[in-house]
């Protein structure tokens, strides 16, 4: 049987592992889906706030790979595939060793860099998208301001620069009341 | 201990036998715990549950609202919203009708009739999830149970490309590997869970044996059990990356357990071969049928995502994706999809209902809802706000409002109520009814126009 002893996950990222070559860019494929604290947070509504940015705007990596990027838990990366680029925060996967991938949970942060292809079936490809990760020094946003960056419906869509400029939404719903 | 929470104790009343209004578990023993018209605990429920149950108050939608001129939203009055929203469903060509999967089967109906009136697309959230699943059932068979029998005698729960413990955390609790049943007098003791996955997932961990094969290595390897099934000999001596001495043995383990149940999860379904993952597993089931008892479910993941399902079934003949744009009901996959509509820019107008596209679609997709006008009804401000022209706030089922659900393996729940809805929210019933009447009275206007 394939019964696989519990991993040993390193708890420290060393970066002076004698194998782990530090590199500014790394090929690896991302998969997406559910997990219970985006689940948690996207459910009891709270999607504007700090917690679903740090529930699903992260990249769960192994820590070998995290350690050839030089990048510790809340780093910020981005995510660069055929469809798009995001910045995310870094963290340890707790379901490590899985060098080669990593895991952002669903959520507006992956939507970016998913295939929308469903090869007539319906069903976007939401898993093993190949894409890169490298080191970013740009924030990650929230989900109102990463909506607006992104898909641009209310702003001007010419001006990039602009939008970047423009001040957050931040985290709690903003309407004109009567 | 930091992470200790203390029992709430500070209630004033409890309703028992609530449903959850999460995953498709669709779990009934829950307890509320009332206070001032809020539900401030909750008894039995998983953390999933608990916190959709004791929702987040401040991001709630408590006002329709129109979005302005200048890109902001704007309360609203009731009747000018449902106007708004039943003008543009009146003049769209291509409308789309999206959700309902967190809806109750009552809200349905209405969609329905509205959406054969205008000639809609009603889709659900299955066309993301689990609508290759249902494909491969219409193209392979159904070997479906109850998870009252799987609870009852299953000794071998096998979980593919589902982490049970993080989308549906009572899953293995309530009905397949800890319950004690009949015929398992000892739960857990009396089963054996089994879990491929390429990720040595939450469930994994719990699990006594895990096959943790390749990235798109399902299909392969359902095939190579197939053949050892049939008695044939493996010439290859890994099997997406599994060596084939384990593939045998695992082959062998479950011809010779007395009930085995196989849950599947999107980890078959958003891989690369997506249906035909499900085709082989079903396959496989029917293999595994020669020798002893096995069944196959995929884990719904919305309350109510299965109760589209069988209803539109029921009512048209198909499960899902059904377009009458043509006045009648069709059905075609890659086709009549809302995700191949909106990345080929077809449709003209988006009514989104009890779900959040703007979470869960693939950008490519969302890029298209930029440019046309699109219709909330939800209980909470969520991405899809963000990008929503009109907002109707609606009642959470199973809390604010009663209604029908149906579980996993096809058991319809009622779900009742426990507490008032806020006064400014409406049921999403009584919503989609208004827009239905206010449409048919803008056709009525239109009709008697032509007829002049
Ligand atoms: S398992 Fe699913 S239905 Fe049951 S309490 Fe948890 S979220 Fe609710």
């Amino acid at each position: 049987m394939t019964y696989v002893d519990k991993p040993a996950i390193p708890k420290v990222v060393k970066f002076d592992e004698p194998n782990a070559k530090l590199r500014n860019k790394l090929d690896v494929m991302l998969n997406t889906g559910s997990d219970i604290y985006q689940g948690a947070c996207k459910k009891r509504g709270s999607t504007l706030k700090d917690e679903y940015r740090k529930v699903a705007g992260v990249a769960y990596m192994d820590p070998k790979d995290m350690a050839k990027l030089g990048v510790s838990n809340w780093d910020h990366v981005k995510v660069i595939s055929d469809w798009g680029e995001v910045v995310v925060n870094a963290a340890h996967s707790r379901d490590a060793p899985h060098e080669g991938t990593i895991f952002i949970p669903k959520g507006p942060w992956a939507n970016v860099v998913v295939s929308p292809e469903t090869y007539c079936c319906c069903d976007p490809t939401y898993k093993g998208i190949m894409c890169t990760v490298e080191k970013s020094d740009d924030d990650v946003l929230l989900m109102a301001d990463l909506m607006r960056a992104v898909y641009k419906k209310y702003v001007n869509k010419d001006d990039e620069e602009g939008i970047k400029d423009l001040a957050t939404l931040g985290e709690m719903p903003v309407y004109k009341k009567l | 201990m930091a992470n200790y929470e203390p029992p709430v104790t500070d209630y004033e009343s409890i309703v028992e036998n609530c449903t959850c209004a999460f995953c498709g578990c669709n779990c009934d023993d829950l307890d509320y715990l009332i206070k001032d018209g809020h539900v401030v605990g909750v008894r039995h429920a998983c953390r999933l549950g608990a916190s959709k149950i004791m929702e987040d108050m401040d991001q709630r939608l408590l006002v329709p609202m129109i979005r302005g001129e200048d890109g902001e939203l704007a309360e609203t009055d009731w009747d000018s919203a449902l106007d708004k929203a039943a003008e543009l469903i009146a003049g769209a060509v291509r409308p789309i009708f999206y959700g309902w999967s967190e809806t109750s089967i009552e809200t349905m109906h209405h969609g329905l009739e509205l959406g054969e009136l205008v000639g809609a697309v009603l889709d659900n959230q299955a066309t993301i999830c689990h609508g290759p699943s249902l494909q491969a059932v219409q193209n392979a068979g159904y070997p479906i149970s109850t998870l009252g029998e799987v609870k009852n005698r299953a000794d071998m729960c096998l979980y593919t490309g589902s982490n049970a413990m993080n989308s549906h955390p009572r899953h293995m609790a309530r009905y397949s590997t800890f319950p004690r049943g009949y015929f398992r007098p000892r739960g857990r003791f009396d089963r054996t869970v089994v879990t491929l996955d390429p990720k040595y997932s939450d469930t994994a961990k719990m699990s006594d044996i895990w096959v943790g094969f390749e990235q798109n290595g399902d299909y392969e390897f359902y095939n190579a059990i197939r053949a050892v099934l049939k008695g044939k000999k493996l010439q290859k001596e890994f099997i997406s990356g599994i060596p084939k001495e384990d593939v045998e043995e695992l082959a062998e383990a479950m011809k010779n357990v007395q009930f085995g149940a196989l849950f599947f999860g999107l980890g078959l379904t958003h891989t690369l071969s997506k249906q035909r993952n499900i085709d082989i597993a079903i396959q496989m089931v029917a293999d595994l049928n020669s020798y002893t008892k096995w069944i196959l479910m995929p884990m719904r993941g919305h309350f109510n995502v299965n109760g589209f399902n069988i209803f539109m079934a029921f009512e048209t003949g198909f499960p899902y994706g059904v377009d009458f744009a043509r006045g009648y009901q069709r059905y075609m996959n890659g086709e009549t999809n809302t995700i191949d509509l909106l990345t080929r820019k077809e449709c003209d107008v988006f009514m989104v209902i009890a779900a959040d596209p703007g979470a869960h679609y693939p950008g490519g997709a969302v890029k298209h809802l930029a440019e046309i006008p699109v219709i909330q009804v939800d209980i909470h401000w969520g991405p899809s706000t963000e990008i929503a022209d009109v907002v109707l706030p609606g009642s959470f089922v199973g809390v604010e409002v009663g209604g029908t659900s149906y579980r996993m393996d096809g058991v319809p729940i009622w779900m009742k109520k426990a507490i008032d809805k806020p006064e400014t929210c409406r049921d999403d019933e009584w919503i989609i009814k208004e827009i239905l009447e206010r449409v048919k009275k803008i056709k009525a206007e239109q009709g008697a126009l032509a007829s002049k």
